[in-house]
């Protein structure tokens, strides 16, 4: 094998793995950060109707109650 | 039915920016946005108070008076949210808004601001329940989760409140009581017409 074929198979392979990082990098991002413009990038609708929207959502979970208590300190 | 505030106790907070990193970092929030900020007065000088300040969730919301679109909606926690998919980034309750809280993405030709962001409550949007959808454009609903806003639940010195206005108010009359001194809940008489003890 010459000189420059193996060159050729090294600098590949470095091509290789920098594209599958980048590829890898490139697919986590958008799922990661919230969408400032508004739009839904990848993911579906699932609105909630007129009723839901407005329903009450705040429980005293023990969670809360552990806020509320330490906060009196 | 629980009223949900928030109170910035003045004399405790110590401008540290976590609730700003804390909300930053749970909404996934981008650069250029910022739904809470610390705000000084009296930098440097005698009597200087820091005040952690975001959306105030108001009753009769001016920006929910003024919206064009109507996108504003208050929940039955007294929580005010919006819809993205409504928002046409007039710009109307980023004027209407006496704590500056609306936000937009960008500035571009022709004032064409993008969709307006803001404080959440940490309670998303009209999108169902931590679905993907609600997360990509409203960032994290932990109020659904059965928990408060991060910003406040992160406070070091505990100086952000979140949560049942009664209970809040009465956690704060507390330590007024106990320290023999108090500055008042910063903004509560605009946001909530009302102040602590009344």
């Amino acid at each position: 094998m010459s000189e420059r074929d193996t060159t050729g198979q090294r600098r590949g392979f470095l091509k290789a793995l920098g594209l599958a990082g980048g590829a890898a990098v490139a697919s986590a991002t958008p799922a990661a950060a919230f969408n400032a413009d508004g739009s839904l990038g990848d993911a579906r609708p699932a609105k909630e109707t007129a009723d839901e929207r407005v329903a009450a959502r705040y429980r005293e979970t023990d969670h809360v109650k552990a806020f509320y208590r330490t906060n009196r300190y | 039915m629980a009223r949900m505030k928030f109170l910035c106790d003045s004399d405790r907070c110590i401008e540290c920016n976590a609730c700003v990193t804390a909300c930053k970092n749970e909404n996934e929030v981008p650069w250029g946005i910022n739904r809470r900020r610390v705000v000084t007065l009296n930098d440097g000088k005698p009597g200087e108070r820091s005040i952690s300040m975001a959306c105030m969730h108001c009753t009769d919301a001016p920006c929910q008076a003024v919206c064009p679109v109507n996108c504003f909606y208050t929940t039955a926690d007294h929580i005010v949210l919006h819809d993205k998919d409504l928002c046409i980034g007039c710009g109307y309750c980023f004027y209407a808004c006496p704590f500056a809280a609306p936000q937009y993405p960008k500035i571009g030709n022709f004032g064409g601001r993008g969709k307006m962001d803001k404080c959440t409550y940490c309670a998303g949007g009209p999108q169902a329940d931590n679905s993907a959808a609600e997360y990509a454009q409203y960032g994290a609903n932990r109020i659904a989760e059965g928990k408060l806003p991060l910003c406040a639940e992160m406070c070091s010195t505990k100086a952000l409140l979140a949560g049942d206005g009664d209970i809040i108010a009465s956690i704060y009359k507390e330590r007024v009581q106990t320290r023999g001194y108090g500055s008042g809940a910063w903004g509560w008489r605009t946001a909530y017409r009302e102040t602590v003890g009344s």
